[in-house]
């Protein structure tokens, strides 16, 4: 069943334009990541989904319905887009309890939520005292208040010390684990590798990749690192068996297409002599890359 | 709309923003209504009449002048610091009808103004009294007059406030639009005021003013001179509606536009 769909989507800002037909939909009890390098989309398709943003042509539906044609919305719908949207003046407690208010329920899952996020303790803090990490938290207590079915949230694992970042990723797995549907915007593939089950790539405002995780972790190049006397030699054979190889020194080469195994052999049946081979994988962030074309964009 | 109007008066009661703001109306109430009442009747530089005359009262009593003014802008931080704070996203997200959320917030400004009003009002009826009885002078005017200076000053700190939230949501910029505020009750109302007298009375900061008691020219900060009083009720109905204008213009423009 589609919990969240996108569908054309369209923003421009003056003549600036962010999202580009943009379209993707998310069925019920998937953990996703919304992946993009900065500037791709991701903040604006998210508050286009949260009737924050006005679209300038296409659908952004969750449940079938606009954000604000949502029954029972507080059950249904938590988001966190703002790591500082708190009056640093109010505490903790009183922020939620402001929230409930505004939500028109009760105020019975206050401590639950904190307790959930770490921030039991904390109740009685002003929010202009808390770190970044702990305005995260509180951004999450808040959008857990309804106990909604959908989770949306926007970069949470910025600011986060390691410490917090391994917490998040056990948090949101969780979250995934109870049936709920989340959908964490992130720049970072190989963090979101750690807890996502899908991952949706958009760059430039158009979608890019919309694949499983692990397919995209299965996609990440293989290279191997040759040391050889005779590296032009064995180049020359490599190249004829398909791999794609790189001289990186006198000495070594990079050789993509083929696993380690395959060059050995083929070294060997050549009497070619191998000092050294290493199998590197290609980094998440690589692949991101690739996808993202990044790497071609100036600045 | 009880949800929206709740949430809103709990966002006032859980920061120091209406106290801060109060202590601030009440503090320039008591300063300007203790200069007046020791200098009234000496005759030096802008001192009111004595306190023995209804003219020398009802001026001591208009020291509110500033509480106000201080009403309005409370109005305006109340709705422009959800964009300074970045606190809109979460209040639209708990509800996305902002026209609702507008009303709550025009309407909880509205009683926070009255807050402030009353409490700058009771310092500046309690300055006046005090000092007049210290002095064994007889109450040279009426109860009646007497609450209805008083009830100006809250009435009038209440719509302006109202209005306040209507100005800081059509301006997002806070400062910009405190600085509009004031530019327009310490400027702008004087010389509209002095050069088409005839329009002044219908002017928000002058109208309520005059409800509070502040007469010709006189008061703190001054209202323009040549100005006859609106009779009570027109002048409730002026700021009234500007109230409901300046929100109208506010949720027609800026209130549905993007939040990013």
């Amino acid at each position: 069943m589609t919990v969240i769909e996108v569908r054309d989507l369209t923003k421009r800002f003056g003549s600036r334009t962010v999202l580009d037909g943009l379209s993707f939909a998310l069925g019920v009890g998937t953990v996703t990541g919304f992946l993009g390098p900065n500037g791709a989309g991701k903040t604006t398709t998210l508050r286009v989904l949260l009737n924050l943003v006005r679209p300038t042509s296409g659908q952004a539906e969750i449940w079938g319905k606009p954000y604000r044609e949502l029954g029972e919305r507080r059950h249904r719908v938590g988001a966190v887009l703002e790591a500082s949207g708190f009056h640093p003046g109010r505490t903790v407690a009183d922020h939620l309890r402001v929230r409930c208010a505004a939500m028109g329920t009760g105020r019975s899952r206050i401590g639950a939520v904190l307790a959930e996020t770490g921030m039991g303790e904390l109740a009685g803090r002003r929010a202009g005292s808390l770190s970044l990490g702990e305005r995260q938290r509180l951004g999450l207590a808040g959008a857990l208040l309804g106990d909604p079915e959908v989770l949306i949230l926007d970069e949470p694992a910025n600011g986060l010390d390691p410490a917090g970042v391994l917490w998040l990723r056990g948090f949101l797995r969780g979250l995934g684990d109870e049936g709920r549907t989340v959908l964490v915007s992130s720049h970072i593939l190989a963090e979101v590798a750690q807890f996502a089950d899908r991952a949706i790539v958009i760059d430039r405002g158009r979608l890019a990749s919309d694949s499983p995780v692990t397919e995209l972790v299965k996609a990440a190049r293989q290279a191997v690192t040759v040391r050889t006397p005779r590296a032009e030699a064995l180049r020359v054979a490599l190249t004829s068996e398909g791999a794609t190889v790189r001289a990186i020194a006198p000495d070594r080469l990079e050789v993509t297409g083929l696993g380690t195994e395959q060059v050995a052999t083929l070294a060997a049946a050549l009497g070619i002599p191998i000092f050294e081979m290493t199998a590197d994988a290609d980094s998440l962030e690589q692949a991101f890359l690739r996808l993202t074309a990044t790497e071609e964009r100036p600045g | 709309m009880t949800a929206a109007m709740h949430a809103e008066l709990l966002k006032l009661r859980t920061t120091r923003l209406v106290a801060g703001m109060t202590g601030l109306a009440v503090a320039l109430t008591a300063l300007i209504g203790v200069l007046e009442a020791v200098t009234a009747g000496t005759g030096k530089g802008m001192a009111i009449p004595s306190l023995a005359t209804a003219a020398g009262l009802r001026d001591n009593m208009a020291s509110t002048g500033f509480a106000l003014l201080i009403a309005a802008l409370l109005g305006v931080v109340i709705a422009s610091g959800e964009f300074r704070l970045k606190t809109a996203t979460d209040t639209y997200l708990d509800q996305p009808d902002r026209g609702r959320v507008l009303t709550a917030k025009v309407m909880a400004a509205a009683l926070a103004g009255a807050v402030l009003g009353i409490a700058a009002s009771a310092t500046a009826t309690g300055i006046t009294l005090g000092f007049a009885a210290s002095r064994g002078y007889p109450l040279a005017i009426p109860d009646p007059a007497i609450a209805r200076y008083a009830g100006g000053a809250v009435i009038g700190s209440a719509l302006l406030a109202a209005a306040g939230a209507g100005a800081g949501s059509l301006i997002r910029h806070q400062t910009g639009a405190i600085i509009a505020v004031v530019a327009w009750g310490l400027v702008v109302e004087l010389v509209v005021g002095a050069t088409v007298t005839s329009l002044g009375r219908f002017l928000p900061y002058t109208a309520a003013a005059m409800m509070a008691g502040d007469t010709n020219g006189g008061g703190m900060p001054q209202i323009p001179r040549g100005v006859a009083a609106l009779p009570y009720p027109a002048a409730i109905a002026v700021l009234a509606a500007l109230a409901v204008a300046v929100a109208a213009l506010a949720a027609s423009t800026t209130v549905g536009r993007d939040v990013t």
